[in-house]
């Protein structure tokens, strides 16, 4: 390490420990705690209608999803259209919790963090098993594999009474140590519960991303074959990745039934699973900021076209609902322009505005 | 016993429309190795321009088969050269994503018109009493698109077998240096290719918009559930996706006949493709008449 903390102006690791810090600088530490404190402190300093603070948590929720499907799809290369039907998996976990115990037994309304917890595992049991055909398949063969898993559970969701036949199911109020979270602060409640599970997470993420385990990833989606000559068990690793993704979608599931205070099959389609990869591909596969960015570019841009077809849509014949066509339009359009112009995603202007900044005022 | 025949029947005539619709995937993906996920637009919008030419413009249904087939030629061929020309050689998931993405703004154009949202029905031209043998009824329109169906289908295989184009598109999907090398361009044998996807899109919309009336969700939900019958039939075969489309068509048709009622099932004619296609991912992967060029890991 050079012995100036604070600005690096090159690696200077004389050890393995070193390159595995969280923070390579001080000033990354510094500048990451700040956007900490604003993160936590702004609710408590403006005040948002709860119409807005479901759009932020919605939001979060996505974050926590698409880190999940970054991890499959982006650090594994597997690809997976069945993103939302994990996230389906651990909200109607939480929903059978409610359906056998009542939705307002002490377990879902006290022991809510753990029942989180046990949706995540959930997730990543469905994950396991449904990476088991990675163990053989590869590319396209896999993302049907994972396609026909969504429409299964499409299927089941709809038919089994025990799931109310996709009906929505409720989710009691939960308490805090304050008492119960009341309809006031319940979006601000879940703000910062979902807040938190999304540092932690993304720590997990980076952490991993350092580990034997995390590089692995790396080498099987770059080449399996000489990962596999180089000791890892590729089979292996594909099925943990899966496994890891679907823990991650299952505790966004848990989150998602907690904040509507219902589960309902609509949430977990085709369509919230292509989402799912949209909000990867324009955040930028393969990244950890890429998971940030992309949910919140694909929600925006979903509000702004709603927004934007409402004005519009007065000056139009009546009859003609302009948002369910402006928006599937929109959305397509972003998908391509990003896959055509800039593949690497949002991330990857980050990545271009950190180095320029860093490099400031010498361009090389 | 005629409810068996009866649902053997309804199984071919599904089956038959599924091939049509499966061929067009596997024509792109034959010659381009791109799995086409905007298949069940390009069949929507193939029907919806047939509508729109035989009852707004007015004129007689099979012209406008015609040239409802040469617009999504066209179309077809130009996505290619817009979108997925760029992407030759980029990792799959773009490929697929760019796919997707295209079905989207398909979409969203299709949401613009009227045929978004409302349903509509061709007018009938075929006698409307069904046909009956033995206790086993149906209806001309079946008949008639099983048997258009099954001429369409000969006719691309005589076009891949016989025809210097169908030959350069298989030398292309054989091996793209070597068909290079001998002087085919291999840039137009990837829009061909999907100019005759598009094409027997359109035909493949007709042929479900007359049996089963104009609904976009229907429509576009063929694009879908055509993965699990590419994939039995092995993603580059012809014959595959002809005999995989009439197994898939008999499985669904069965299942809904017999499974659906009894304990309680429900439905089961729409999972079963997927069921289906998850066992012969597990055992099969390459399908029944799939090259075995899958790689193992």
């Amino acid at each position: 390490m050079s012995a100036n903390k604070w600005l690096a102006t090159g690696n200077f690791f004389t050890t393995y420990k070193q390159e595995q810090r969280t923070f390579l600088t001080n000033l990354d530490q510094s500048i990451f705690t700040f956007f900490l404190v604003v993160l936590f402190s702004w609710p408590l300093l403006f005040h948002l209608s709860n119409k807005s603070m479901l759009v932020i948590d919605n939001i979060l929720i996505a974050i926590v999803a698409v880190m999940g499907l970054n991890l499959v799809t982006g650090f594994a290369g597997l690809i997976s259209i069945g993103h939302a039907a994990f996230v389906g998996i651990g909200a109607y976990t939480v929903a059978s919790f409610c359906r056998t115990m009542g939705d307002s037994h002490i377990i879902v309304t006290h022991f809510w963090p753990l029942l989180i917890i046990i949706s995540g595992f959930m997730g990543a049991l469905f994950g396991a098993i449904v990476g088991l055909p990675a163990l053989r398949l590869k590319h396209l063969y896999l993302a049907i594999a994972t396609l026909s898993f969504q429409m299964i559970f499409q299927w089941v969701i709809n038919f089994m009474s025990f799931f109310n036949q996709g009906q929505t199911i409720f989710v009691g109020r939960v308490f805090w140590v304050t008492g119960k979270v009341g309809r006031k602060d319940h979006y601000l409640f879940w703000y910062f519960v979902i807040l938190t599970t999304v540092v932690l997470l993304g720590f997990g993420i980076r952490n991993l991303m350092k580990t034997r385990y995390g590089r692995s990833l790396i080498a099987v989606r770059d080449n399996d074959r000489a990962a596999d000559a180089m000791g890892m068990n590729p089979g292996l690793t594909k099925v943990y990745a899966f496994a890891l993704s679907g823990f991650f979608a299952g505790v966004a599931g848990a989150l998602h039934a907690y904040l509507y205070r219902g589960v309902g099959f609509e949430s977990f389609t085709l369509h919230e699973s292509i989402s799912y990869l949209a909000m990867a591909i324009v955040g930028g596969l393969g990244t950890l900021n890429g998971s940030f960015w992309g949910p919140v570019a694909i929600n925006f841009l979903d509000l702004k076209v709603g927004s934007l077809a409402e004005v519009v849509g007065q000056y139009m014949p009546s009859g003609m609902n302009l948002a369910t066509a402006l928006k599937p339009f929109t959305f397509g359009l972003v998908i391509v322009l990003f896959l055509m112009f800039e593949p690497r995603g949002i991330a990857n202007w980050w990545r271009i505005t950190k180095s320029y900044t860093k490099m400031w005022p010498f361009r090389y | 016993m005629s409810y068996f025949f009866q649902i053997v029947v309804s199984g071919i005539v599904v089956g038959s429309i599924y091939a049509l619709a499966a061929l067009g995937l596997v024509l792109v993906y034959k010659s381009s190795r791109v799995a086409n996920f905007a298949h069940g637009q390009i069949i929507a919008a193939g029907a919806f321009i047939t509508y729109f030419l035989t009852v707004t413009v007015g004129i007689p249904i099979f012209f406008s088969f015609l040239a409802s087939m040469l617009i999504t030629f066209f179309l077809a061929m130009s996505v290619e050269k817009i979108f997925l020309r760029r992407l030759i050689g980029e990792p799959i998931i773009s490929v697929i994503m760019v796919t997707i993405g295209l079905g989207s703004i398909i979409d969203g154009l299709i949401y613009l018109t009227p045929f978004g949202t409302e349903n509509y029905s061709f007018p009938a031209f075929l006698p409307q009493n069904p046909l009956t043998v033995g206790g086993v009824s149906i209806s001309w329109t079946q008949l008639v698109g099983v048997i258009i169906t099954f001429l369409l289908i000969g006719g691309f295989s005589w076009f891949f077998k016989k025809s210097t184009v169908g030959i350069s598109m298989r030398a292309v999907s054989d091996d793209q240096f070597g068909a290079m090398s001998v002087g085919i361009s291999v840039p137009k044998v990837f829009g061909l290719a999907w100019a005759t996807a598009g094409l027997s899109a359109a035909a493949a919309g007709c042929i479900i918009g007359n049996i089963t009336g104009l609904n976009f969700d229907t429509l576009h939900s063929f694009g879908i559930v055509v993965f699990p019958v590419v994939i039995l039939g092995g993603l580059d075969s012809i014959l595959g996706a002809v005999v995989a489309g009439i197994i898939m068509g008999l499985i669904q048709q069965f299942a809904s006949g017999y499974l659906d009622g009894n304990w309680g099932l429900n439905g089961t004619g729409d999972v079963m493709p997927y069921i289906v296609l998850v066992i012969i991912l597990l055992f099969k992967p390459h399908g029944l008449f799939g090259i075995h060029e899958i790689e193992r890991v």
